[in-house]
């Protein structure tokens, strides 16, 4: 009877444990719609596609997608612009329209406090000559207004907040920066340059000439004067002004712990882990080319990065600081990562070129392999994870 | 067993479900006080307080925030005691709120919400706009005042009430209109709240003692503007120029052009429809008998006017037409071969949310017209394409590039069976061209959504920007720019159209050649490519304006700018949106006072691009195909009722992208023929057939 009780516990167990659908929403950037995607373990299928945006034949560029945290909307920034891009409101589940605001230039990333509630989404502005600095938006997600808007660097990407919702972080593309803002009084309250320790602060300009900048970081754990405000916005325009940084960071995700910052350096094809504590740089991990975006397991074991340039992901050992699996994706330009909150699949966006479908494709992080694609419309980005059901 | 199992399930719910999303019963916020006022820029101190169902503070943290841009909060966080003293600014009036947050606490999110009036600034003045201080007996003269208040603001929401200190004398409707009385003086007051404006006023005898009505034609087509000569005349015949005449039509339509006996035949539902304005132009929509009336000092005249058909529809006949099956078509354009291939002629369209293609065509035998090569780019919508004047230069624009540098792509036309690339250029374009034009060596580039690019392609593999012309409005927008004789004109949604001398033609004064004569280049001279200046703008209200295109009346004095819709509306009960809007024709005849006057518009569909050749209009209208309009003449009310369709087209294909539907994007006449791209299905060409009108309208 033992026996039988413990085969018939480990059979449940078991079936319930792979029987797990897993619904994540994508971004088609070059379609404007968004695919539901239910993957079961095994095959993974576009389980419903949304259509997006007002204009009936324009292209309006859905980039960034989250879900709230009680996983009753999901909200996605529209990048494009007439020149400003929107944050629009949907319900999870029926994926109704609900409401949508208008917020700066391209509009990308976002993350929704626990702490604040407010939604944070970085105001990318993709275009021109990228010399100026451009911001934060804060919006309620209630309401959909725009509570605030902070100044940080040029081209800020990479939305994320700390798991206890009180700090958000962002990258400047442009500017070489991590950005901290206080999810609270809204404020930029530090700064860091995204180099690794080990490298020379060189800062190459379009005529050819190097300079190098005293200042690795900006602490402004207490609360900072209307000066330290005006240097810090001010450190946004020196990089556009007068050089443009070897790291360009495209993403910062924080760990688990809350301890620690993982930001990639797309331009110098590194990812440099950040103690938020120190505020300084803890260690270096080279990657291959192109790093874009990342994201740690929620059990803190593996960091996925996509490797845009290179059209490959890779999955990297924390507590090793390697590399245990590189995969080539099925099409080019790989863009985004989810990682299921059982810490069990990384789902990973590829964009695709021209014509080409866009795709998820969804990697097994016990068994380190390749296990299911979806092909969804062009140019696949934004990617959020919405919920486990059995 | 069971037991088993059932604990297994919950477990796993709960470990997999989502947070609820939960207000909190049990806890709420007080601000003290209850109510709160504030003036605009006055700031104020309260309490903020966190507590339980029995008004016992609890300890946690919240914010507090105010309406954006028009409430400050500060501090915004509270302590973790549970209270908050706050100080709240004003910076704009209305009927505004602070909102407070409590996340994360046990049982749910804490919500609370505090309305705050914040009154609007007191009233400063009252301003007549032009009032008549001189008046006649027997007439009626509409007044109009505006209102600032303290901020110097012009506030329109605000009822202004009219009076004069004689109603025996003269009389004020609701609505502004005086009716004087008898001769006098007196005043009449403009009142607001407790301030008020006055302005005396004399009413004289009225001298009139008839009117007279005369119109240029006693019969005219439908759309055909006459101007009518109500003339008051005193008893000795003579004109009294300073008293007001009204204007009136009243008639009887009918269904086609039979007139028995010059009457109207009967008809049920048609009404007689027209417009008439206040200075006695007239122009009607529908056939029938007309009567005008003009008004005056307690007399009338009227004028009767037949109107027949205006009888200008014409057969649309497929020439020949290029599917394109597996992408959808943008824009086109078509020119003339050069060197070797002078005497034939080409084309070449666009693609769109595709693989980055433009498709070369010849169409020397426009019934044979064939795809003779691609170009192929890293873009996925290649939305617009242009050529140069001179036939060898080709520039198409680039959206969804997979690194994300968008741009456009100088090419080497001169041979369009091998079109070679000659340069990707992409500075400062980096977030997608939309649209583009090309005139004496250099490109105007549309960037960032916000402002045009010159750039210099005297050198085509050398290009580089000269200049910009940017708006500077709050959030101004741009979407297409077009050159013509060294002007510039600009589509930029809600800041409507913007005329820019970028080196204007020199035109001699004595000049009114109706092919040339555009006001605009008079005033030109001053600017370059290099130094684009402004000659002049009109705002677009309705925020629309999609595209423009200069408009020399070859029939009548007018120059009109056509400013061409593009917005879209959603459908009830359905998440799609369908292309709305129409043409709106602005008569520019006099730069400093331009007036819209006309409007081109199909019910049930959108406009996009257009084009004038000689008196006709060609308007790609989505799904409503394309649409031949006749506007010569003067241009007044509603184009479309006015039976000035010639004609329309659908291009339908059941081997399309989308079969067997049409949905046009851009239209060129050329050689007598009607080029056309078909968002569904590719290039047309068509022509009209002039020996087979159809009717009546």
């Amino acid at each position: 009877m033992k026996k039988i009780f413990l085969l018939f516990s480990l059979i449940v167990f078991s079936t319930i444990t792979v029987a797990n659908d897993y619904y994540i929403y994508v971004c088609a950037e070059s379609e404007d719609e968004v695919a539901l995607i239910k993957f079961d373990g095994k095959k993974a299928v576009v389980e419903k596609t949304i259509p997006v945006g007002v204009w009936p034949l324009e292209i309006e560029g859905p980039h960034g997608i989250t879900v709230s945290p009680d996983g009753e909307h999901w909200y996605l920034s529209m990048a494009h612009g007439m020149p400003y891009g929107h944050l629009y409101k949907y319900e999870t589940g029926t994926d109704k329209f609900v409401e949508r605001v208008e917020l700066g230039m391209f509009p990308a990333t976002m993350e929704i406090s626990k702490a604040t509630g407010l939604l944070y989404v970085v105001n990318f502005n993709l275009h021109g000559g990228h010399s100026n600095a451009s911001t934060v938006s804060i919006v309620d997600p209630d309401e959909m207004v725009e509570v605030e808007r902070v100044e940080t660097g040029i081209m800020p990407h990479g939305s994320r907040i700390l798991n206890n919702g009180l700090k958000h972080y962002s990258v400047a593309m442009m500017s070489g920066m991590l950005y901290e803002i206080d999810a609270m009084s809204m404020e930029v309250t530090r700064t860091l340059r995204t180099s690794p320790p080990a490298a020379p602060m060189k800062m190459s300009s379009k005529k050819g000439k190097h300079s190098s900048h005293s200042m690795h970081s900006m602490n402004n754990s207490k609360k900072m004067s209307n000066k330290d405000k005006k240097g810090i916005a001010a450190m946004g325009h020196m990089a556009a002004g007068h050089s443009m940084p070897h790291e360009k960071p495209t993403w910062v995700y924080p760990h688990p712990n809350d301890d620690l910052l993982y930001v990639v350096n797309n331009g110098t094809d590194n990812v440099v882990e950040v103690d938020v504590k120190k505020w300084k740089v803890n260690r270096t991990f080279k990657t291959d080319k192109g790093p874009y975006n990342c994201e740690v397991s929620k059990d803190g074991r593996y960091m996925v990065v996509t490797y845009k340039s290179a059209a490959k992901t890779g999955v990297w050992d924390l507590k090793k600081g390697k590399e245990v699996a590189r995969f080539n994706n099925t099409r080019k330009v790989t863009h985004g990562v989810s990682i299921s909150p059982d810490s069990r699949y990384a789902f990973v966006t590829v964009e695709g070129v021209g014509k080409e479908p866009g795709a998820v494709e969804i990697f097994d992080l016990k068994k380190l392999k390749l296990v299911a694609v979806a092909e969804t419309g062009k140019q696949a980005g934004g990617i959020a994870f919405w919920k486990m059901t059995n | 067993m069971k037991k088993f199992i059932t604990i297994s399930f919950l477990s796993f719910t709960v470990l997999f479900a989502q947070p609820p999303s939960s207000q909190n019963k049990d806890l709420k916020f007080v601000f003290e006080p209850e109510t709160i006022s504030l003036n605009v820029g006055e700031s104020k101190k309260m309490i903020v307080r966190l507590v339980d169902t029995k008004g016992k503070q609890v300890e946690s943290q919240f914010m507090v925030r105010g309406q954006r841009r028009a409430l400050a909060v500060e501090p915004r966080m509270s302590d973790s005691t549970g209270v908050s003293e706050i100080t709240v600014q004003a910076y704009k009036s209305g009927k505004l709120s602070i909102r407070a947050y409590a996340r994360g606490v046990k049982g749910g999110n804490v919500i609370g919400q505090l309305e705050i009036d914040v009154p609007n600034p007191p009233l400063d003045r009252i301003v007549f706009v032009e009032p008549d201080e001189k008046v006649y007996t027997g007439t009626i003269i509409n007044y109009e005042a505006q209102v600032f208040d303290k901020a110097n603001l012009l506030r329109e929401d605000v009822d202004i009430n009219f009076s004069t200190n004689n109603n025996k004398t003269a009389e004020f409707d609701r609505f502004g209109n005086l009716t004087v009385k008898k001769p006098g003086r007196f005043t009449i007051t403009a009142k607001v709240e407790d301030i008020n404006k006055t302005v005396k006023v004399q009413s004289k005898k009225n001298p009139v003692r008839s009117l007279s009505l005369s119109g240029p034609k006693n019969e005219i087509r439908t759309g055909d503007v006459i101007d009518l000569d109500a003339k008051a005349l005193n008893s000795r015949g003579q004109a009294i120029k300073d008293v007001p005449i009204s204007y009136s039509y009243a008639g009887t339509a009918i269904y086609s052009d039979v007139f028995i006996n010059n009457k109207s035949s009967e008809s049920v539902g048609l009404p007689a429809s027209g417009t008439i304005t206040n200075q006695g132009k007239f122009v009607a929509e529908t056939p029938g008998i007309y009567t005008i009336t003009a008004q005056s000092s307690g007399y009338s005249a009227i004028a009767k006017v037949k109107v027949v058909p205006r009888n200008v529809k014409k057969r649309i006949e497929v020439v020949g037409h290029g599917t394109v099956t597996d992408h959808h078509t943008s824009d086109l354009w078509v020119w003339p071969g050069v060197g070797k291939h002078k005497g034939k002629d080409f084309a070449v369209t666009g693609t769109h949310s595709a693989d980055g293609e433009a498709y070369f065509w010849d169409i020397s035998d426009p019934s044979k017209m064939k795809i003779i090569d691609t170009v192929k780019v890293d873009a996925r919508t290649v939305n617009d394409v242009k050529i140069s004047e001179n036939g060898r230069v080709g520039i198409i624009s680039r959206e969804g590039a997979s690194n994300r540098k968008n741009g456009l792509v100088i090419l080497d036309v001169s041979d369009p069976y091998n079109v070679k690339i000659t340069k990707m250029y992409d500075d400062d374009l980096t977030g997608g061209v939309h649209n583009v034009f090309i005139y004496q060596d250099h490109v105007y580039a549309l960037s960032a959504g916000t402002r045009y690019d010159v750039i210099n392609i005297a050198d085509p593999a050398n290009p580089f920007r000269i200049s910009s012309y940017e708006l500077d409005t709050p959030g101004h927008s741009i979407h297409d720019v077009w050159v013509e004789n060294g002007i510039a004109y600009s589509s930029n949604w809600a800041d409507g159209v913007h005329i820019v001398d970028v080196g204007g033609m020199p035109q001699s004064e004595q000049s009114r050649d109706k092919k040339n004569f555009n006001p605009f280049l008079a005033l030109a001279g001053k600017g370059s490519p290099g130094n684009p200046i402004k000659i002049a703008s009109k705002s677009d209200p309705n925020g629309h304006n999609h595209a423009t295109f200069p408009f020399v009346s070859q029939s009548s004095d007018k120059f009109y700018m056509i400013n061409g819709d593009e917005w879209a509306k959603s459908i009830p009960g359905s998440a799609e949106r369908i292309y709305q809007g129409g043409f709106h024709f602005i008569d520019f005849t006099d730069i400093n006072n331009p007036v819209e006057t006309a409007i081109y518009q199909i019910p049930e569909v959108g406009s996009h691009n257009h084009w004038v050749e000689g008196d006709i209009l060609y308007a790609g209208y989505y799904y409503g195909g394309i649409r031949v309009l006749d506007i010569s003449g003067e241009l007044l009310g509603d184009l479309y009722a006015q039976g000035r369709e010639i004609a329309f087209f659908e291009g339908r294909d059941p081997n399309g992208k989308i079969p067997n539907e049409t949905n046009v994007w851009g239209v060129i006449p050329y050689k007598g023929l009607i080029y056309f791209a078909d968002h569904y299905n590719g290039l047309w060409a068509v022509k009209l057939v002039d020996n087979e009108t159809m009717g009546t309208n």
